[in-house]
C-alpha cells in the first residue's frame, strides 16, 4: 500500500500546489501547518514565513486578536461562525495592507486530529467593480432627481406657454376687433381687456424667468471615452433586468468626445431601462449596445431592443414632456435625454427595428478645435 | 392701409391648434387673409404658395418640423418669407432657422405689436423680391429678342466703349453701330444710354 500512499501524497501536493485559490490548513490551535503558493501570491508572505505561525498574522487588527478567542469558542460550544458556511471577510498582506477575499472554511480530522482547512478566493476586482456601480448609482441617483425637476419646470412652463401664447393672441385680437367703437362699455371693456393683457405678460415672464434658472444648472463637459462612459451606465442599466441576451458592440478607435459624464451616462441609463421595461413580456430579449464613429469625426451610440415597438399613437410626440406609455411614469425620461442630447450638439431619435423592436440613437459631434 | 382685398394670404402652421386659431384671430384683426394648417406635409401640399405673402411656423412640431419646411420651400424654389415662431429654449434651433433664412423669430407669447410688424415687413420684402424678379424676368425677355450682332454692340457699350471704339472692334461703320444701337435701345425700351445700361444689367443678375 505504500505506493497508493505515495500517490495520494502527491496529488494531494499537486492540488495544492496548483490552486488558484489560497489554501490554507491550520490545527485546533490556529497554527499554520499548510500554505499554498497561491497564498504566497495573496499575501505576500513564503510558505517558511508563515508555516508554523499563528494563523492570525494573515488578518488585520481587530480579527488578529481575536481569533484564538473564536477557535477557542468553536471547541468548547461547537457553535460555527464560519466553519461550513464562507462569507467575506479581509485579508491582511505582509506589507500590511488589507484586502477583501471569500472564505470558505472546513473542518476534518486526521490521525485523530482535529485540523481546518481554509479556502481563500481574492475578490478585489469583484469589490471594486461593485463598489464603482454603487458609487455610480448614488451619482446619477443624485443628478437625476436634479434634473427631473429641472425638466420638469421646463416641460411645464412649456405647456403652459401654448394656452398663454393663445390667451394674448385672442385678447389683442379682441382689443383690435373694438378699437374705434364710440361707447362708454366699449371703453371700459377694452381697459379691462389691457388689463387681461398686462397679467398674460406677467405670467410669460414668470416661465420666463423659471425657464432660464432651470437651464443655467451648471454642466461638467470634460473628454470622455464614449466606450467606457457607455459601458458603465449599460452595466448599472441591467441590474436587476433580469434574463435579458446582451449584445455588446463597441468600436475601437473612436475620438473622445466632450461630454458631462453623468449626463451622457443618464441618458443610456434611461435608454437601457427602457429598453429592458419593454421587453418585459417579449418571448426573445435582446438588449443590443453599440457605439461608432460618425461621419463628422464625432461619435454614434445605439441602445437597441427586441420589445414589442413604439405605438404609432405615440411615436411623433415620444420625446415630449409628460409622454409616456407607462402606467406609472411621468413622461419626463425621453425628453429629458433628447435636451441632454440637445444640449450636447447631438441629435437622438427613435427607429422601429427591422424585427419588431425599437432602435435609440444618438451622436455627439466631434469636440470643438 | 391697404384693403384686405389686395393683401396677400399669410400661412400660419402650428400643430396647436388653439395657438393657431388664436393667430389666426390676430391677424384677421389687422385685416390680413390667413390660412392656416396644423402640419406642415398640409401646408406644403396647398395649392397656391406662390401667390402667399408670407409663412408663420412654429419650430417644434411631429412630423416635419419648422426646420425641415423652410428647407423643403428652399429646395422648391418657393420664394415665400418664413416667420418663426417657437416656445421657450429653442432659441438654439431659432438660430439655426435665422441662418438658414428666416427673416424673423419670436418667442411665445409674443406682443401683438412684435407678430404684426413682423408680418408687415415680411410681406413687404417678397414684395420687392418679386418685383426684382419681375425686373430680372423682363429684362431677360427683352435681351432674346436682340440678334447677335446687337447682343454684340451691347456688350461692348455696359463696358463703356465709345462707338467709334465698337466700330472698329467689330469691324464694322460707326454708322452700321448707330443703327443696331438704335434698334437695341427700342427693343430693350431703353430711353437713355444710362437707361439701358441698368437693363441689361439687371438681366445679367
Amino acid at each position: 500500500m505504500a505506493s497508493a500512499e505515495t500517490t495520494a501524497d502527491s496529488l494531494f501536493e499537486a492540488l495544492i500546489a496548483t490552486a488558484v485559490d489560497g489554501v490554507v490548513v491550520i490545527d485546533a490551535h490556529g497554527v499554520v501547518e499548510v500554505y499554498n503558493p497561491a497564498c504566497e501570491r495573496l499575501f505576500g508572505y513564503d510558505a517558511a514565513e508563515v508555516v508554523g505561525q499563528n494563523v492570525s498574522i494573515l488578518m488585520p487588527a481587530p480579527y488578529r486578536d481575536a481569533h484564538d478567542d473564536y477557535i477557542a469558542a468553536y471547541r468548547h460550544t461547537g457553535v460555527a461562525r464560519i466553519i461550513g458556511i464562507g462569507r467575506e471577510v479581509v485579508g491582511r498582506r505582509k506589507d500590511g495592507s488589507t484586502f477583501p477575499m471569500y472564505l470558505s472554511v472546513g473542518e476534518g480530522r486526521v490521525g485523530g486530529r482535529r485540523i481546518f482547512v481554509g479556502i481563500i478566493h481574492d475578490i478585489t476586482n469583484r469589490r471594486d467593480a461593485e463598489r464603482r456601480l454603487q458609487d455610480l448609482q448614488a451619482e446619477l441617483l443624485h443628478v437625476s432627481r436634479l434634473t427631473a425637476m429641472g425638466q420638469m419646470s421646463s416641460g411645464l412652463a412649456h405647456e403652459l406657454n401654448q394656452p398663454l401664447t393663445a390667451i394674448m393672441n385672442y385678447v389683442k385680437a379682441a382689443r383690435r376687433t373694438a378699437e374705434g367703437v364710440e361707447d362708454p362699455r366699449v371703453a371700459r371693456a377694452l381697459e379691462l381687456i389691457d388689463k387681461a393683457a398686462a397679467q398674460t405678460a406677467r405670467a410669460g415672464q414668470i416661465i420666463r424667468r423659471l425657464r432660464d434658472f432651470v437651464e443655467k444648472g451648471e454642466t461638467h463637459r470634460r473628454l470622455e471615452d464614449i466606450n467606457t462612459t457607455v459601458a458603465d451606465a449599460v452595466a448599472l442599466g441591467v441590474v436587476g433586468g433580469g434574463d435579458v441576451e446582451r449584445r455588446f458592440d463597441y468600436a475601437t478607435g473612436l475620438p473622445q468626445v466632450m461630454i458631462d459624464r453623468i449626463q451622457i451616462q443618464q441618458v443610456v441609463l434611461n435608454l437601457v431601462r427602457n429598453a429592458i421595461e419593454a421587453m418585459a413580456a417579449s418571448p426573445r430579449r435582446q438588449l443590443r449596445i453599440a457605439t461608432a464613429p460618425t461621419a463628422d469625426g464625432g461619435v454614434a451610440v445605439t441602445v437597441a431592443d427586441t420589445g414589442p415597438g413604439l405605438p404609432p399613437e405615440i411615436v411623433d410626440r415620444l420625446f415630449q414632456p409628460f409622454v409616456t406609455t407607462k402606467e406609472n411614469g411621468m413622461g419626463i425620461g425621453l425628453s429629458l435625454c433628447r435636451t441632454i442630447i440637445d444640449a450636447h450638439g447631438g441629435e437622438l431619435d427613435a427607429v422601429a427595428a427591422q424585427d419588431g423592436g425599437t432602435v435609440f440613437h444618438f451622436n455627439l459631434p466631434a469636440p470643438a478645435r | 392701409m391697404m384693403a384686405t382685398a389686395t393683401r396677400p394670404v399669410v400661412f400660419v402652421v402650428d400643430d396647436d391648434e388653439d395657438v393657431r386659431d388664436s393667430l389666426r384671430a390676430l391677424l384677421e384683426s389687422a385685416h390680413w387673409p390667413v390660412e392656416d394648417f396644423a402640419a406642415a406635409a398640409d401646408f406644403l401640399a396647398h395649392d397656391g404658395l406662390e401667390e402667399g405673402g408670407c409663412l408663420v411656423t412654429d419650430i417644434r412640431m411631429p412630423g416635419m418640423d419648422g426646420l425641415a419646411l423652410q428647407a423643403t420651400l428652399a429646395a422648391r424654389g418657393i420664394g415665400l418669407p418664413v416667420i418663426v415662431v417657437t416656445g421657450h429654449g429653442d432659441v438654439p434651433l431659432a438660430v439655426q432657422a435665422m441662418k438658414a433664412g428666416a427673416v424673423d423669430f419670436l418667442e411665445k407669447p409674443f406682443d401683438d405689436e412684435q407678430i404684426l410688424t413682423a408680418v408687415v415687413r415680411a410681406v413687404d420684402r417678397h414684395r420687392q423680391d418679386q418685383g426684382r424678379q419681375a425686373a430680372i424676368s423682363a429684362a431677360r425677355a427683352r435681351l432674346d429678342l436682340l440678334t447677335p450682332r446687337e447682343r454684340q454692340v451691347l456688350d461692348l457699350l455696359v463696358q463703356g466703349r465709345p462707338n467709334k471704339v465698337i466700330a472698329f472692334e467689330l469691324d464694322i461703320s460707326p454708322r452700321t453701330v448707330e443703327i443696331h444701337r438704335a434698334h437695341l435701345m427700342e427693343k430693350m425700351d431703353a430711353r437713355s444710354l444710362s437707361d439701358l445700361v441698368r437693363v441689361a444689367i439687371a438681366a445679367g443678375d
